[in-house]
């Protein structure tokens, strides 16, 4: 069942061509790997899903609804998480604070609420502290969770950038690079994450350069150049092809 | 009552008199550009331009060039510690852009205290009279103010325009100002170029306040009033367009003046806010001049597609 | 003694402006030195309706605060939705342009100003009422500012100053938030416009200028730009400064300048040598304790 379609997206800064006709489905429960060399337009597609800059033309549809003319937080409350390839996270906050800011409809935004209905917020931030703690069990955080996200080892740091990304009941999730620099433990937690979501009915993507993680984790992959999809199959047929992997190192 | 002469008569003048709002906007147009620092600062430059010209004049009777040195001197060391001592060490700190701009402000404010204190509030001008003789031209007033003044906002436009295309340090502000990061690995020395661009704007600075104060009358606190019509001209003229903010000022000037034919005059000062806030709320951009056709590089991918993937 | 309560009226309303205008710049990390023209909203308006139109009092203040919470938001929205650096602009278009109209049209009294204020208090009522009063709000207004900044709402204002692309993309509105920080805070200046207003019975658009601008953005930035307490330390000291210096008997002519040196001269120090200001803030946002007991249940 497709969650997230992207038709004919194009996309060009000043001439340099990001996005090139490029057709995408994505669907529940299946772990797209979206791999190429740096520059092939991988991130770029991610700006392009979750409303960082708009397409030249093409569309973008998430669960039937069309995304065009959104601005970023009105799609991630229709269900579309993200994490970032340089972390993002929020140096001002404690880690389980960086998480709870990220629930899909947050309560204490409303200052007209806050100031009119406290009680009905309070509540509420007990249910998204509840949450929190949840996941940072999951993503095996719970020791960290009062300490400031920038005291943290950067694996524990872009297991927060996950985890935040999980606090979103999302339908839809992009992972940009999340194992690049990550090793040991924290490649073993975010690689159950990711299976764990995906299983949930979750529609996942994934940018990476780590071939171990597409291969073991990923459905299907993707393989993107210039801002051309190139070639999409099974991740050992990519993998195997002699023109892609030249192309990947760049002769 | 409007004849064509009195409109003829006062589009000529506010068109002369837009001569120094050119060159205060080009000089803040430019800092923002390439420093991408709102330069409120930029008033306490002109404050002690406009003070070294009138006491070396109007106090010790030197002749008017000695004055405009004077003005040129104080503009570049006011510009020179405003940088070394201020914009660098902000960011160095990293300081949130909140802190830049508020020591712009109090830099301006404490400049304008100063003077308060040491030349007192009332008026004053260069020399010591406003008045310039007159020629007829048809049934319009030429004074004689007029043509040297927009003869120097003119050369100034064309100097300038000149030294960004031209020289190398004027060619690497244009490449600072696109892309700092970039700039800098590419050799160039960022904080140089940093001082170039706060000196250039000191010149233009110099040269504003000297034609400002030789037609009207400046007190201490004037030059924070007027760098709002700098400003103004910048947002509306579109911000990183130097040309924009330059034409913008000329027209400000123009409407601004002419409209006293149709509006109170003490409505004028309100007008430059109204188009502020217009300009902003429906122009956030600027005004769009038309934009240089460029070259589509299209990157070739190779054709793999059908060798081994599924199309979906 | 009347001297001695102006002094702390004057202080309490400006513990009231330096506490919002700390919500505006310093938690809501917005771009913006109008925050007087909010306070001369709501004076004007509050003086106004009750001397030329007959309201009650607390009408008339009630209208000029919510005069200003809309004037707030006719400024902010547009320049938000751009970006926040035209909101700087904005705001003091907005300042400057509405002086020029307070000076010039005849309904507010032109450059002279606007005088014959109606009293808040009748004759009868001991000023102490008046004093108490003002004491009390400056304290609720400290106190709001602090709620606001330590529960839920603050913890979003502290993701959003640390990376607003990454707030957004989680699901967050930046700019209503943006709108509402500015919006709570003008409509509080302007509140503490209206006791200004009943209390002085005169304003005058000169108030209301850039020169007040610095001085409550020095009382912020002085008094610990982001702390509860800073602003309120400001606001004491950078109003009990200058009236020391009134004892100095100088000339008029220097006074002022003198004064105004002070109020930057203190900015300008203070930035570079302790930009955190006299009460510093924490580097990590942090719920008030209260709060976080609550959630933890």
């Amino acid at each position: 069942m497709p969650v997230l379609e992207i038709a004919q997206l194009n996309k060009s800064f000043d001439g340099i061509i990001v996005a090139d006709g490029i057709d995408l489905t994505l669907e529940a429960g299946r772990i797209v790997g979206l791999i190429g060399p740096n520059g092939a337009g991988k991130t770029s597609l991610f700006n392009l899903v979750s409303g960082i800059f708009p397409p030249d033309s093409g569309s973008i549809t998430l669960d039937g609804q069309s995304l065009k003319g959104r601005k970023p937080y009105e799609r991630a409350r229709l269900g579309l998480s993200r994490t970032w390839q340089n972390l993002r996270l929020f140096p001002s906050l404690t880690v389980l604070d960086n998480l709870l800011v990220a629930p899909r409809h947050y309560a204490g935004e409303s200052l007209l609420r806050l100031m009119f209905t406290p009680g009905s917020v309070r509540a509420a931030e007990k249910n998204d502290r509840r949450k929190a703690l949840d996941v940072l069990e999951r993503t095996g955080l719970a020791a960290v969770a009062q300490r400031p996200a920038s005291d943290l080892t950067f694996g524990q740091q872009k297991l927060v950038g996950v985890a935040r990304a999980l606090m979103n009941d999302c339908r839809c999730l992009l992972l940009d690079e999340p194992m690049a620099g990550v090793e040991g433990q924290a490649y073993q937690t975010i690689q159950k994450v990711v299976r764990d979501i995906a299983a949930s009915g979750v529609a996942v993507c994934v940018v990476e350069h780590n071939v171990a993680f597409i291969r073991d984790l990923c459905d299907e992959g993707v393989f993107m150049f210039a801002g051309k999809v190139l070639a999409r199959g099974a991740v050992g047929d990519l993998i195997a092809d002699p023109r892609l992997t030249e192309l990947y190192f760049g002769t | 009552m409007l004849s064509f002469d009195i409109v003829a008569q006062i589009l000529w003048t506010s068109f002369a008199t837009s001569s120094y709002f050119v060159l205060f906007a080009l000089a803040f147009a430019l800092v923002l550009k390439v420093n991408r620092a709102f330069n409120f600062a930029q008033a306490a430059m002109m404050t002690v331009a406009f003070y070294a010209a009138y006491t070396c004049v109007a106090l010790w009777g030197l002749p008017g060039w000695v004055g405009f040195a004077a003005a040129l001197a104080a503009s570049i060391i006011l510009a020179i510690v405003i940088e070394v001592f201020g914009f660098r060490t902000l960011r160095r700190r990293r300081a949130d852009q909140i802190f830049v701009f508020i020591f712009t402000l109090i830099v301006s404010e404490v400049v304008a205290f100063l003077a308060m204190l040491v030349f007192g509030t009332w008026p004053s001008t260069i020399f010591p009279s406003l008045f310039w003789p007159v020629t007829l031209v048809g049934n319009v007033a030429v004074s004689q103010w007029d043509i040297p003044a927009v003869g120097v906002a003119v050369s100034s436009v064309v100097v300038l325009f000149g030294f960004l295309r031209f020289t190398r340090t004027g060619q690497f502000m244009v490449a600072v100002a696109d892309n700092p990061d970039l700039a800098e690995l590419y050799g160039i020395a960022k904080q140089r170029i940093y001082l170039a661009t706060m000196l250039t704007a000191a010149v233009l600075v110099a040269l504003g306040m000297f034609l400002y104060g030789t037609r009207a009358q400046v007190q201490p606190t004037t030059a924070i009033d007027l760098m709002l019509f700098a400003i103004a001209a910048t947002i509306i003229g579109g911000i990183g367009n130097l040309w924009g903010a330059a034409l913008t000022a000329v027209v400000l000037g123009v409407v601004q003046n002419s409209s006293v034919l149709f509006i109170p005059s003490e409505w004028q000062g309100f007008l430059l806010y109204l188009f502020l806030f217009v300009a902003i709320v429906f122009l956030p951009n600027g005004v769009k001049l038309p934009a240089r056709r460029r070259l589509t590089r299209k990157t070739v991918a190779p054709d793999l597609v059908g060798a081994g993937s599924q199309e979906s | 003694m009347e001297y001695v309560y102006a002094v702390v009226i004057l202080i309490g309303l400006y513990i009231v402006l330096a506490a919002s205008f700390n919500l505006i710049i310093g938690y809501g990390g917005l771009i913006s030195i109008a925050h007087p023209i909010f306070y001369a909203i709501g004076a004007y308006a509050s003086a106004i309706l009750s001397r030329d139109y007959g309201f009650p009092i607390p009408l008339a203040m009630l209208a000029g605060t919510l005069i200003a919470l809309v004037a707030s938001i006719m400024v902010a929205l547009p320049s938000l939705r751009v970006s926040g650096d035209y909101l700087l602009i904005a705001s003091i278009g907005f300042q400057l342009g509405l002086i020029e109209v307070f000076k010039n049209a005849s309904w507010t009294g032109g450059a002279g100003g606007f005088t014959n204020i109606p009293a808040a208090l009748s004759a009868s009522v001991p000023r102490e009422v008046y004093v108490a009063i003002v004491v009390v709000v400056a304290a609720l207004a400290a106190l709001l500012v602090r709620a606001i900044a330590h529960g839920p709402y603050g913890r979003a204002m502290a993701a959003m100053r640390d990376d607003e692309v990454a707030f957004s993309a989680l699901g967050r509105n930046a700019v209503a938030m943006k709108v509402g920080t500015f919006a709570l805070g003008s409509a509080l200046a302007g509140f503490a416009g209206a006791f200004y207003a009943h209390y002085f019975r005169f304003v005058a658009p000169e108030q209301f200028d850039i020169l007040q601008s610095s001085v409550v953005l020095t009382m912020v930035v002085v008094g610990g730009i982001r702390s509860t307490w800073g602003p309120v330390v400001g606001a004491v000291l950078l109003q009990a400064l200058p009236q020391a210096i009134t004892f100095l008997n100088l000339p008029p002519a220097v006074l002022g300048p003198l004064q105004g040196l002070l109020f930057t001269g203190l900015v300008l120090v203070f930035m570079f040598v302790r930009p955190q200001g006299l009460v510093s803030a924490g580097e990590v946002w942090s719920a008030t304790r209260k709060g976080s007991e609550h959630a933890r249940s």
